[in-house]
């Protein structure tokens, strides 16, 4: 048996994945803030290179990885497939476990996937600065290393709870020359508001990217960059599940099962999408795509399905999707890229159709989960990527009582090596089960009148 | 063979029931009100769960022991003090000053903090000592969770340890009129057995504290439903809850709200159940009382068995700020009520901030 499937760098996926291509009806369009109108190209341009917002809106099924794109991509990928034989032996499960580790990029998550493609765009629009938020520092880390290889400059608002919990990532954006700010800051009017509002706010994901967003749309050279939930994001994730199912075609075999994480989504999204086509097409309609959520910030368990703004101060446009309202500043988890309130629209979409579930768990369980991973497989997994082995768990669990041998492959989208203090806070009991109060929010919704 | 001090006071708690908040000087008050005396109950329910036989007890004559440890079957009794029939905390520190002639192993107390108080006077770190909860408030560290508790120490005395604990006393006056004015009293020695020991009380006053009730206020009143009798308990945090409503709450009392106005102020068990006799849906906001966690059966007797049986177990909301969370491991249910203790879930929800809660453990 193969512990460690490997494609060669030519078997690196020439073409993204548009997974809006295979969906029964189109989404539910992004609404401009103010006039509540379906937003244009336009609307984007101060934010976005046009060919960055060509993706975002486009039909095509496929969409080409640029050659200058993918040979950056090479430095890590292929990234492994791994045949977690020694989890499965721990588990006693008749289950198959395959897990993608994309740990091995250069920032240490998949968060690399997207920050290349649209540092690169950015440069070819001639784009000088990049803007941007962070929650734990995954994807500030990511847009720092693919900024440096373009030559742009970027600017980091990082969640504040986060950018004392999580030195080393601030470290490493330094390292490739980015500037990191603790939001919320007072260099935006959207982070002057929010800190006259609550001096000490821990900071949110929410709230970062209101001030990216407000720095780009007020500098005429600088433009924002977004690391998850967008349509382009998630798209260029896709290689994550294409070279998965590459893989795993290597050893004859294909998932029963397909988990990842979800904060914004597109961890998730990457890996699940080429099956969710597979699903929405006919070839596989069995397949089980699960997103593993916090407890404490269950967006696709917990919230709403409906029109809301990715940020706090509401400078985004409306999305459609599963959301605890944009003004709700989940706890300070450890997972701190899981802290958004909203999901992707795609990610929302395929949620409400059925083709995907979600799932959501108490933060200790993880954790516990994670040393679990940890003392079999070796690996030391990122607190966000501590929710996606949780489920693979449970779902090997489920085989051993039914002894069905099914196939489950998992994003292990990141290593944790920032986090020990995490994984110390594990150890010394100081971790809370937070969780949402979702019966008290619904049983006083239940009264609102419904608005159209 | 253990020697043991055994005293009961046999007005507290009586203030409890009747919304008193204490007894100290209004025993007579609380006994026209129609408070019935619950601390020789308490004892009782302790004695009888005692295993062992060796134990030699010294006590007061009457109903500060002699009639409780007789009605427990206990034949090795040595009455050690007579007090006349109206006892007093003069009668408290007397018997304490014998049970330290006769070198006692222990010394068990069935009061409240009133009580911690009188004993600590007179035996300080010397002699250890365990309460038996009976009083209104019981902020002192030195008290057992509950009789089993206190019996099982009894029962394993040689194999305990010993820890310092903190006898907090409150101005019961200041008490009555809203504010919560506790200090540290003095530091006695507690026998240790597992986790069963309740720690002080603590009151936290810090910037993030406020930050944190405000937070829950936010929430809650944003949840609040129309046209129900929101029950909430005593405390800073819940008293912040009525703040954002534009309410004026005593911070001891119970009170009852609708429709963010007050229905009836300080409320006790009577006018509670007068209100839950209507078929109007209503709902208890209950904090835990600091590092103890007890939700019920602590500082708010008035939310008494019948008043949680009538409002249903789903309808009670518990409220606590992220440090009080900290240091209070898990949630604590002790109505006096052993059925319904019982039918309370394995865990609760608390609400620490706005959308945000988190899971507590429930002992009882």
């Amino acid at each position: 048996m193969q512990t460690k499937i490997l494609l060669d760098e030519e078997e690196i996926p020439r073409r993204w994945y548009n997974v809006l291509a295979d969906l029964p009806s189109p989404m539910d369009p992004p609404l401009h803030p103010q006039t509540q109108k379906p937003v244009g190209p336009g609307d984007l341009s101060a934010l976005f290179p046009m060919e960055l917002i060509r993706q975002e809106m486009s039909p095509d099924r496929f969409i080409d990885i640029p050659a200058e794109v993918r040979d950056v991509l090479t430095l890590w990928r292929p990234s492994p497939l791994y045949r977690a034989k020694r989890l499965e032996q721990f588990l006693k499960t008749p289950a198959k476990i395959y897990y993608k580790w994309e740990g091995v990029s250069p920032a240490g998550s998949h968060k690399t996937n997207t920050s290349v493609p649209q540092a690169y765009y950015n440069m070819k629009a001639g784009i000088e600065r990049i803007a941007t938020e962070t929650g734990a520092g995954q994807w500030g880390s990511a847009l720092a290393f693919a900024t440096m290889l373009y030559d742009l400059q970027c600017t980091i608002y990082m969640v504040r709870s986060s950018y004392t919990q999580k030195p080393y990532r601030k470290s490493m954006m330094h390292v490739w020359g980015a500037e990191c700010i603790p939001s919320p800051s007072t260099k935006t009017k959207s982070g002057q508001a929010m800190l006259a509002k609550d001096p000490d706010t821990p900071g949110s994901l929410g709230g970062a990217i209101s001030e990216a967003v407000e720095d780009a749309a007020t500098h005429s050279n600088t433009n924002y960059s977004l690391g998850s939930v967008l349509n382009h994001v998630c798209l260029h994730q896709t290689v994550i599940g294409l070279e998965c199912r590459e893989q795993l075609q290597k050893v004859d075999d294909y998932p029963d099962v397909v988990i990842g994480c979800v904060g914004g989504g597109s961890n998730f999204a990457g890996i699940s999408f080429p099956f969710a086509g597979d699903k929405m097409t006919g070839k596989h309609k069995e397949i089980d795509i699960i997103g593993v959520e916090p407890a404490s910030c269950p967006s696709l368990t917990k919230g709403m399905y409906a029109y809301d703004f990715g940020d706090v101060a509401g400078l985004t446009p409306l999305l459609k999707m599963f959301t605890l309202g944009h003004d709700f500043i989940p706890p300070s988890i450890h997972a701190g890229g899981l802290r958004y309130h909203g999901d992707s629209p795609i990610v929302s979409r395929l949620v409400h159709d059925g083709v995907m579930r979600a799932v959501a768990y108490h933060q200790s369980e993880v954790f516990d989960a994670a040393l679990t991973f940890a003392r079999t497989e070796g690996i030391i997994v990122a607190p966000e990527t501590s929710h996606a082995v949780k489920a693979a768990i449970d779902q090997a669990l489920e085989c051993r009582k039914t002894g069905e041998a099914k196939t489950i492959l998992f994003n292990c989208s990141g290593h944790g090596n920032f986090d020990m203090s995490a994984y110390d806070a594990f150890h010394a009991k100081q971790l809370v089960d937070y969780e949402y109060p979702d019966e008290l929010i619904k049983q006083s919704l239940a009264r609102l009148p419904k608005i159209s | 063979m253990p020697l043991i001090g055994f005293l009961i006071n046999p007005v507290a708690g009586l203030g409890g029931t009747v919304g008193l908040k204490g007894s100290d000087g209004v025993a007579e008050k609380a006994l026209m009100l129609g408070a019935v005396p619950r601390s020789g109950e308490r004892a009782l329910l302790m004695l009888n769960q005692v295993r062992r036989k060796d134990i030699l007890f010294f006590t007061c004559a009457g109903p500060m022991g002699e009639e409780i440890l007789k009605k427990a079957g206990t034949s090795l009794i040595n009455i050690i003090h007579h007090p006349a029939p109206d006892t007093t905390a003069a009668d408290t520190r007397e018997a304490c000053r014998r049970f330290l002639s006769e070198n006692v192993d222990l010394i068990v107390f069935c009061g409240g903090d009133g009580t911690a108080r009188d004993v600590f006077d007179v035996t300080g770190s010397q002699i250890p000592v365990l309460g038996l909860p009976a009083g209104v408030k019981m902020y002192s560290g030195v008290f057992a969770l509950d009789p089993s508790a206190a019996a099982s120490v009894l029962d394993n005395l040689e194999s305990t340890g010993r820890r310092d604990a903190e006898i907090l006393d409150i101005d019961e006056e200041a008490y009555r009129s809203g504010t919560l004015a506790t200090r540290l009293y003095g530091i006695a020695r507690v026998p240790v057995l597992g986790e069963k020991i309740q720690p002080a009380k603590n009151i936290f006053e810090e910037q993030d504290e406020e930050r944190a009730k405000d937070e829950i206020a936010r929430f809650i009143t944003r949840v609040m439903l129309p046209d129900t009798y929101y029950i909430i308990g005593a405390g800073s945090t819940t008293e912040r809850i009525a703040t954002h409503l534009g309410v004026k709450k005593t911070i001891l009392g119970v009170d009852v709200l609708m429709n963010g106005r007050m229905v009836a102020e300080d409320a006790d068990e009577k006018t509670l159940l007068s209100f839950l006799d209507e078929k109007t849906p209503a709902r208890i906001i209950i904090s835990p009382i600091g590092s103890q966690g007890f939700i019920f059966g602590r500082g708010t007797q008035q939310i008494s068995a019948e008043v949680i049986r009538r409002v249903g177990l789903d309808n009670i909301i518990v409220v606590a700020t992220p440090a009080k969370c900290r240091a209070t491991p898990s949630l604590h249910v002790d109505t006096g009520d052993p059925s319904l203790d019982s039918a309370f879930p394995e865990s609760l929800q608390v609400i620490s901030g706005y959308s945000i809660a988190r899971r507590k453990n429930v002992g009882r």
